[in-house]
């Protein structure tokens, strides 16, 4: 008898503990309220973002994880490909280390937002609607978009064939906004389906579940030259986007450094060399 | 196939132990709030069992993935800020208490009124009643459905990849997209849940056949 009340004291008290974290929590609500309420997005201390990174040693980096050339796992189950080697180096020279973490597209924004990371460096294209939210470094990468389909089909060359048919695209992607605010009104009726990552869509572009999707070449050719998938690039190029590291609103200290570190990059050839090593050409620009 | 299946048993261990980790500290605190809500919705005064109906109804009438991605991004509008491991664990503990609080109500409910009177009858207090008559025999009968809740749990713990936790799922997709294939992974992390599954089953019988024999 003893032992069971003792049980339910212990049981009681564990979840008062968990309640009063839960209300210490609220109580930092009205400080952090108070910014927000002040009509700007930006916390008190946002000026120090590049000192808070550089004290900590370490800045949090957030990718997909699953868009080769561009951030996979390689053999040793580490994060590689293009942007984690920009992102490596960029940390190098800003004098910490990146720790990456890897999540769905649709969620790397928002989790900037949040804080959860100091940088989004996964292929994030530089547009107005996204400068509205956040900010961007120079663009470290130029990608040319293209139409991709199955190689069974013929009747697929350019943007005004989707009528009727169903597309993919990445969920949360530039490339998604660009075909339902931009092409959808111009071209008329077609399905968008949204995939998480690129892998999945080619997949089903590739069992016949959508009859196209857009993206860039060199993310497609790793994919094709390793699965034998049977799709193709069609057309010309749609559109051409830069990508740059996203990082949150109002922290020129860290967007300058950053910008420094790509700019001394281009400069003494690190660049090129990260990136003929992934795409095996020299960049265009 | 199996090769490729056996050679990255050790990067999917990885996600299983988050996957091990959410889930018991998630039944460790939902079977807390389990517990304290059933009580207020039974024992508590009107705004006490008011507010306790509230919560089972809004966590049981909104899927999981709605409260997870409430405490991860909406709460942080607010200022409170958890790390991903933190407002999976969060999420899922408070749902599952949701669950659990009716399953803990339904088992009170079960014990016969005739133990409370004859508890009354030699003069325990309300209080002493629950805590030394009812609720043990309570527990008995809660435990076969409890069972079903978390091994639901473990499998909904898959839900929290969408928050960048590298749990059993995320670890999937991500080789998913290393190796470019999805059968051998999936059929892979199929089995780990399913064994942990039921290893859950069996700890849950071992502790219905403790409590069986205790009385």
């Amino acid at each position: 008898m003893k032992t069971r009340k003792r049980g339910f004291l212990v049981t009681t008290l564990m979840a008062l503990a968990m309640f009063s974290l839960v209300l210490s929590a609220c109580g930092t609500k009205p400080e952090a309220a108070n910014n927000n309420g002040a009509g700007s997005s930006n916390e008190a201390a946002a000026g120090n973002e590049l000192e808070a990174i550089k004290k900590a040693g370490v800045i949090k980096v957030g990718m997909m994880g699953t868009y080769q050339p561009y951030n996979f796992l390689n053999d040793k189950k580490e994060l590689d490909g293009f942007d984690v080697d920009i992102a490596n180096e960029l940390a190098k020279r800003i004098g910490v280390k990146a720790e990456f973490t890897a999540q769905e597209f649709s969620g790397l924004i928002p989790s900037l937002q949040k804080k959860k990371f100091d940088a989004v460096i996964s292929q994030v294209t530089i547009t107005p609607d996204r400068e509205k939210v956040i900010d961007f470094t120079d663009p470290y990468i130029t990608n040319n978009v293209n139409i991709i389909v199955n190689n069974k089909t013929n009747d697929i060359t350019k943007l005004e064939d989707f009528k009727g048919k169903t597309i993919g695209v990445g969920l949360g992607t530039n490339d998604e906004s660009y075909l339902r605010n931009e092409v959808l009104p111009k071209v008329g009726d077609f399905e968008i389906k949204t995939y998480d990552d690129v892998i999945t869509s080619l997949k089903d572009l590739n069992s016949g579940r959508i009859d196209a999707t857009i993206n860039n070449l060199y993310a497609l050719k790793p994919i094709v030259d390793k699965n034998g998938f049977q799709i193709k690039a069609v057309g010309e190029p749609i559109k051409s986007d830069q990508a740059g590291v996203a990082i949150n609103k109002d922290t020129p200290e860290l967007k300058a450094a950053l910008n420094k570190a790509l700019k001394e990059m281009k400069e003494d050839g690190t660049y090129k060399t990260i990136f003929k090593k992934w795409f095996g050409e020299e960049p265009k620009e | 196939m199996l090769e490729l299946m056996w050679e990255n048993v050790p990067f999917l261990l990885k996600g299983a132990y988050y996957t091990l980790y959410i889930t018991i500290v998630s039944m460790l605190f939902g079977l807390m709030i389990g517990l304290v809500v059933a009580v207020a919705r039974l024992k508590g005064n009107r705004p006490v069992r008011w507010l306790a109906r509230s919560y089972v109804s809004i966590i049981r009438g909104t899927p999981v993935l709605v409260q997870i991605a409430v405490i991860y991004y909406g709460l942080d509008d607010y200022g409170i800020s958890f790390g991903s491991l933190t407002a999976a664990c969060l999420a899922l503990s408070i749902n599952t208490g949701a669950y659990l609080s009716e399953t803990f109500r339904g088992a009170i409910l079960a014990v016969p009124k005739g133990q409370t009177e004859a508890a009354y009858a030699t003069g325990m207090s309300p209080g002493q009643t629950m805590r030394r008559i009812i609720l043990p025999q309570a527990v008995r009968i809660a435990i076969p459905p409890m069972g079903n809740t978390f091994v639901g749990m473990l499998k909904e713990t898959s839900l929290v990849s969408v928050i960048g936790v590298s749990e059993l799922m995320r670890q999937a997709q991500l080789l998913q997209a290393q190796y470019l294939r999805y059968m051998p992974f999936l059929l892979e992390i199929g089995i780990m849940y399913w064994i942990m599954s039921i290893g859950f089953s069996a700890i849950l019988e071992r502790v219905e056949k403790r409590l069986a024999r205790a009385y």
